[in-house]
């Protein structure tokens, strides 16, 4: 019993982590319209800064708020290195698709020359980046599930009050729903990407900011996570943003708590499949319900 | 120095053609078909562990040797006695080559059929996801099921070139790889003249337009679809035969993303464009990895990611100012069709 509440505190914790992911996503769907596979790369920027952070004998935690500065510049490196130049040559979807992918490999050359530079210079491990152990504990729970928790919570909050009650947030809406009709109005179409590339981005970097605290990180992490980030977003629905946390908790619920549970009726022996389960509801649900969880509850 | 310098042409030669077979798969793909296919490594994975799994079962049948060491878990004795009578009797090394070849062919056509349901309904980017995700399951299967090739530990399959003799072994292999990709090419480029090639084209360039011509569209993804999987398990099969071993551990970055840059870089649709892309491509790739020792200890971290760094910066020059890469695709118009417009020109 007490093994089950742990796990769940561990699933949640999971859960928060991924719908962090899924919501930069999403959001980038919306507003640009294209698949982000450089969504790998800005986690892995965000697991570097607080590492690095750590290195430097500062909380790691400070790493959630660089993380944030610095896994949005690399998404705006990105937009205005790559995106913007396609975009103005009005490029098909695909090849936008084409350049993240392209962009995702750049930088995963970079972050692996960061870390065989920290590895040679300062004899360190650099490449198992695992934090938990400076962690800190409160009233029995650990440090990273209310941390993630609560600033899943709190991230949720400021991007509903950005989006709903302030004029960015209006023009964002806009360039969402119509980035013609928006640019004729006088919203700065490329601006109001820009600024969702930037939020996405830091997104990205704060959930890679807390990744190390919960499980062995290295630059390949991103590559790994890069499947379960398109699931949960996919599955919550790519029409609404808000089905970016209902799908990482879904998802990130289903990969611990679910298995763990089945291996115990089961047998041990499926814990080693499940590893493919984003995949195998990744494909699901694409085939099935193309538009989501989201889109079932609208419906109603 | 002379040594080298052979070994190195034969090692460039084996990837570039391991790479043209899946790059030719990919062209027919999305170059005609237009399907994007980011789950290259299903196909691929799959040809190259079902040889793993096959190549010493049907080795011991063929041969009649009494293996009493069960292949999968206990490769290094039953190769033990494989190896010797293959390496003696050229005869049945090759007949094992070309059925190893065929299954893996027919294994890779079945994987493209399974990756056709999502292929035949979803929207293109969200069939590049799914796809994507499809292909990374394999590894996990390989993984997890022990039986299929003793999960993550591999397993060594029987050298089928080794009765040419140790010394030139690699150059066979190397040979029969080049000798492969060529004959794909030479069928990939006719596949394109055909009216089966062009009905492909013409739904990649309109769906609503082709099918209003009664051009069923998911009858031709599914033809693409299956001969580009086919070839991308052949090519699995030789590359588990060519290094003798195979372990789970295809990755995605090297057998998925690489190939679509090369053809990106070559130019999507036209085959001597992709072979080209692919030359360049290897080139560079192999030039940075066999002269890695030189830089090993001046610079603080390993070349490798240096590869990865120059590929993202070309790929993304491409992107921005070649997109139809470096030989664009031509459109072929066949003899009588040609003959008409000239006639209907002249009247005019």
């Amino acid at each position: 019993m007490i093994n089950m509440i742990e796990t769940l505190i561990s699933g949640i914790t999971y859960s928060s982590l991924l719908s962090l992911m899924a919501l930069g996503i999403t959001l980038l769907y919306r507003t640009t319209k294209v698949p982000n596979f450089a969504h790998a790369s800005f986690v892995v920027f965000g697991i570097y800064t607080s590492y690095t952070l750590a290195l430097l004998g500062y909380n790691p935690y400070l790493g959630t708020l660089l993380g944030f500065i610095v896994s949005g510049i690399i998404a705006l490196i990105l937009f205005y290195a790559l995106l913007e130049p396609l975009r103005r040559r009005k490029s098909s979807i695909f090849i936008l698709m084409m350049a993240t992918l392209t962009y995702d490999i750049l930088m995963f050359g970079i972050i692996n020359i960061y870390a065989d530079y920290l590895q040679t210079t300062f004899k360190i491990p650099a490449r198992n980046v695992y934090l938990a152990p400076q962690d800190f504990t409160l009233i029995g729970l650990k440090g990273v599930t209310i941390v993630s928790t609560s600033l899943l919570i709190v991230l949720l909050m400021l991007l509903y009050i950005l989006l709903n009650r302030t004029i960015i947030g209006a023009a964002l809406r806009a360039v969402m729903e119509n980035p013609s009709l928006a640019q004729a109005n006088g919203i700065n179409v490329s601006l109001m990407l820009a600024l969702s590339w930037f939020l996405a981005g830091g997104l990205a970097g704060v959930a890679g900011a807390l990744l190390p605290m919960y499980m062995m990180t290295d630059p390949s992490t991103g590559m790994l996570l890069i499947a379960p980030m398109f699931c949960a977003s996919i599955l919550g629905g790519l029409e609404q943003i808000y089905g970016a946390p209902l799908g990482g908790f879904i998802l990130g619920l289903a990969t611990t708590v679910l298995v763990s549970w089945l291996s115990g009726v089961i047998g041990y022996w499926i814990m080693t499949y499940s590893l493919m389960v984003p995949y195998i509801t990744l494909i699901i649900t694409l085939i099935f319900i193309p538009r989501g969880v989201v889109s079932i509850i609208l419906k109603r | 120095m002379f040594d080298v310098i052979i070994l190195f042409i034969t090692d460039l030669l084996a990837f570039f053609g391991i790479y043209l077979m899946l790059n030719t798969a990919l062209n027919i793909e999305r170059g005609y078909a237009g399907i994007p296919n980011f789950g290259l490594l299903f196909s691929y994975a799959g040809g190259a562990y079902i040889t793993g799994h096959l190549t010493a079962k049907i080795a011991i049948l063929l041969t009649g040797a009494k293996v009493e060491a069960d292949p999968i878990t206990q490769p290094v004795s039953a190769l033990m006695v494989l190896n010797p009578i293959l390496a003696s009797n050229p005869l049945i090394s090759i007949a094992l080559l070309i059925i190893i070849l065929l299954i893996g062919a027919s294994f890779g056509a079945l994987l493209g059929l399974i990756q056709l349901g999502p292929a035949i309904r979803l929207r293109e980017d969200y069939l590049a996801i799914t796809l994507l995700a499809l292909g990374e399951v394999m590894n996990y299967i390989a993984i997890a099921y022990k039986p299929f090739i003793n999960g993550s530990l591999g397993v060594q399959v029987p050298d089928v070139f080794s009765w040419i003799g140790s010394r030139y072994r690699f150059y066979l292999a190397t040979g029969i790889i080049l000798l492969i990709a060529f004959i794909l090419y030479i069928y990939a480029e006719f596949l394109g003249r055909t009216p089966l090639g062009r009905a492909m084209k013409a739904i990649r360039e309109n769906e609503i337009a082709a099918v209003s011509l009664g051009k069923s569209l998911t009858r031709y993804r599914a033809i693409a679809m299956i001969i580009g999987s086919a070839f991308t398990g052949v090519a699995g099969s030789l590359w588990t035969l060519y290094s003798g071993a195979i372990t789970p551990t295809l990755q995605r970055f090297d057998w998925t993303f690489l190939p679509w840059l090369m053809i990106f870089l070559g130019g999507i649709g036209n085959n001597l464009g992709v072979a080209l892309g692919t030359f360049i491509f290897v080139l560079i790739n192999r030039l940075i990895i066999f002269n890695k020792h030189l830089l090993a200890g001046v610079l603080p971290f390993d070349i490798v990611w240096f590869d990865y760094i120059s590929l993202g910066l070309i790929m993304g020059l491409i992107l921005i100012y070649r997109p139809q890469g470096i030989l664009p695709e031509k459109p072929y118009i066949p003899k009588n069709i040609r003959r008409k417009i000239v006639v209907s020109r002249s009247q005019e």
